[in-house]
């Protein structure tokens, strides 16, 4: 046992370079992103009063938000925005990523073109399409015109706020898409799709039967990283439409960052932050799942 | 026979160009979709307030005019000062505790070193949006409230395990000899990181420098939710305070929307390579 210990200590003694080269990420790891997340928690725990810690209460925030339709409501918000914008953007950027792989001219132009929008932050993405869509002024105004209806306030109306917040996020995420799925699309060996062709498979038929199984990974690896990142975003709903109109497009993560800090109730905010991170850490963990068995195959 | 033949291969021909033109329609299509809403922005900057209130608006702006631009230039001057300085340091700090740790974990194996990277790296699942409140109420304690230091304390900590990632690649592509040549020229161990890797990987610095530069540029809740005063807005935060209680004024939000994407567009165009593989490395953080 203590022959053990000595020799563990003689390891960490031999290898103390490293240590000392990896201590700091790991401090920094530790007192600013994995304390600050116990301390959520623990706040989700206790009644506040602005900064302050009050009484312990339990899971009593948790059983608001969960017993309450506000709160079903916006988890349902998100599901749909995740789905709805993941089931958008992945084809869209498969097609697109198609078109790339092909043999066509101009293709590092087409590519920085169709990149563009990633390039572009969720708060400006938010201004611009506002602009776009605006009731009064807006472009969007001459498509309603021409179809002889009332214009429409697309981000503030019941029927079309959720639909626009998720054209507007695929918007800006179908590059992400498109290029990594170009990435997987480029590793597919040319041999295998001469072979098919000499087979007499057509264009369907290869991209169904040699192309799609084996970029069938990246594909599922994309769907998570967007529903994360979809998931997670405060700044394009807060701003395209401050999660109304009545609560139609308020997601999980707004949900959060309102309660705590346009309401102030920081309690009951770290409960819905905590919640997010619960899904969080569960996306993940199918990510790694599927990161591990892709390593396999 | 031949006259089939021929019939056969005009026949492939036609259908080619006719798959051509459907590809690069729909490409055409889809690059006018996505460079649009910026056109339209950087147009509707150019515009006087009367012609931006003209319904249906015009394509080109007649008369084009700055003015937009010279009400904003100061107020925005300073947000871009501002994010310039948050920046520079958090690519600073992040750098600096990052590549020390990717060169532990390119150059040697030792014990827990598998656990501790794994810690380092699990905390890119954590949402920045989960930990606002904590961070918040802890920064109030300790002081930081509204100041540069606490934005280039969290945008450095969410930023390292990506850019520790990203340059242990880098590392690991150097070869051992090179060290071990210099170690047998009676250098230390940090002064071959120093002297010998770290120049070698300077293209992974310059690309994680591009990452972290976008990132805290782009970057928007915890800037407006650390910083109060406007001496310390960052351009974010700025542009999105120029929508007020009072409704819109679009020709100066959209000039401030067109200075705040020349930075990034800039950096985009020129240095699109390293651009586009930082950001696929740095997809996660939402």
């Amino acid at each position: 046992m203590a022959g053990g210990l000595s020799g563990i200590a003689g390891s960490l003694y031999r290898h103390r370079f490293e240590y000392v080269l990896l201590l700091p990420a790991l401090a920094v790891a530790a007192l600013v992103v994995l304390y600050p997340i116990v301390y959520a928690v623990d706040l989700s725990l206790h009644e506040t009063s602005f900064l302050e810690k009050g009484e312990f209460v339990g899971l009593r925030h948790y059983a608001a938000f969960f017993g309450s339709t506000a709160g079903w409501q916006v988890l349902k918000n998100s599901l749909v925005l995740v789905i709805g914008s993941t089931a958008l953007a992945i084809p869209i950027g498969l097609g697109l990523a198609l078109l790339l792989h092909t043999k066509i001219r101009l293709k590092a132009a087409f590519r920085m073109v169709l990149v563009l929008p990633w390039v572009i932050s969720q708060v400006i993405t938010a201004l611009l399409w506002k602009w776009i869509l605006n009731v009064q002024f807006g472009l969007a105004r001459l498509v309603t015109d021409a179809l002889g209806v009332l214009p429409i306030d697309f981000v503030g109306e019941f029927e079309t706020a959720m639909p626009t917040l998720i054209l507007v996020n695929v918007w800006r995420t179908v590059p992400f898409a498109m290029l990594l799925l170009l990435a997987a699309l480029q590793t597919v060996p040319r041999e295998l799709h001469e072979a098919a062709e000499i087979d007499g498979a057509g264009t369907w038929s290869r991209f169904r039967h040699v192309t799609l199984p084996l970029i069938k990974s990246t594909v599922l690896v994309v769907a998570i990283m967007l529903s994360l990142s979809y998931f997670n975003h405060v700044d394009l709903p807060l701003i395209l439409t401050g999660g109304g109109p009545l609560g139609e497009t308020r997601i999980l993560a707004l949900a959060a960052y309102e309660e705590a800090f346009v309401l102030n109730k920081m309690g009951y905010g770290s409960a819905i932050a905590v919640v997010v991170f619960a899904v969080n850490i569960l996306l993940s963990l199918v990510y790694m799942r599927l990161l591990r068995t892709e390593r396999h195959v | 026979m031949s006259s089939a033949n021929r019939r056969r291969r005009w026949r492939t021909r036609v259908r080619r160009i006719a798959g051509d033109a459907m590809v690069y329609s729909i490409l055409v299509l889809a690059g006018a979709i996505a460079v649009f809403p910026v056109l339209w922005g950087v147009v509707t900057s150019l515009k006087t307030d009367r012609a931006i209130a003209e319904f249906p608006p015009r394509w080109i702006p007649d008369p084009a005019t700055l003015e937009h631009y010279r009400q904003v230039a100061g107020a925005m001057g300073g947000y871009v000062l501002n994010t310039g300085v948050v920046a520079g340091l958090t690519i600073l700090a992040t750098i600096a505790v990052a590549a020390h740790g990717a060169y532990a974990a390119a150059r040697a194996d030792f014990p827990l070193k598998r656990f501790l990277l794994f810690v380092i790296l699990a905390t890119m699942m954590i949402p920045g949006v989960a930990v606002l409140v904590p961070l918040y109420v802890v920064a109030s304690h300790l002081g930081l409230f509204n100041t540069y230091t606490v934005l280039v304390i969290i945008y450095s900590a969410w930023l390292i395990p990506m850019v520790l990632w990203l340059l242990r690649g880098f590392f690991e592509t150097l070869p051992q000899e090179l060290e071990d040549a210099a170690i047998i020229d009676g250098c230390s161990r940090l002064g071959v990181l120093y002297r010998i890797s770290g120049p070698l990987v300077l293209p992974g610095l310059s690309a994680s420098a591009i990452v972290v530069f976008i990132f805290v540029w782009n970057e928007f809740i915890l800037a407006l939710s650390m910083t109060t005063s406007e001496e310390l807005r960052m351009v974010t935060v700025g542009v999105y305070y120029y929508i007020t209680a009072y409704g819109i004024e679009w020709g100066k939000l959209m000039a401030a929307v067109c200075l705040a994407l020349l930075p990034v567009l800039f950096v985009f165009v020129v240095l699109q390579k390293g651009f586009i593989q930082g950001m696929t490395s740095g997809a996660t953080r939402g």
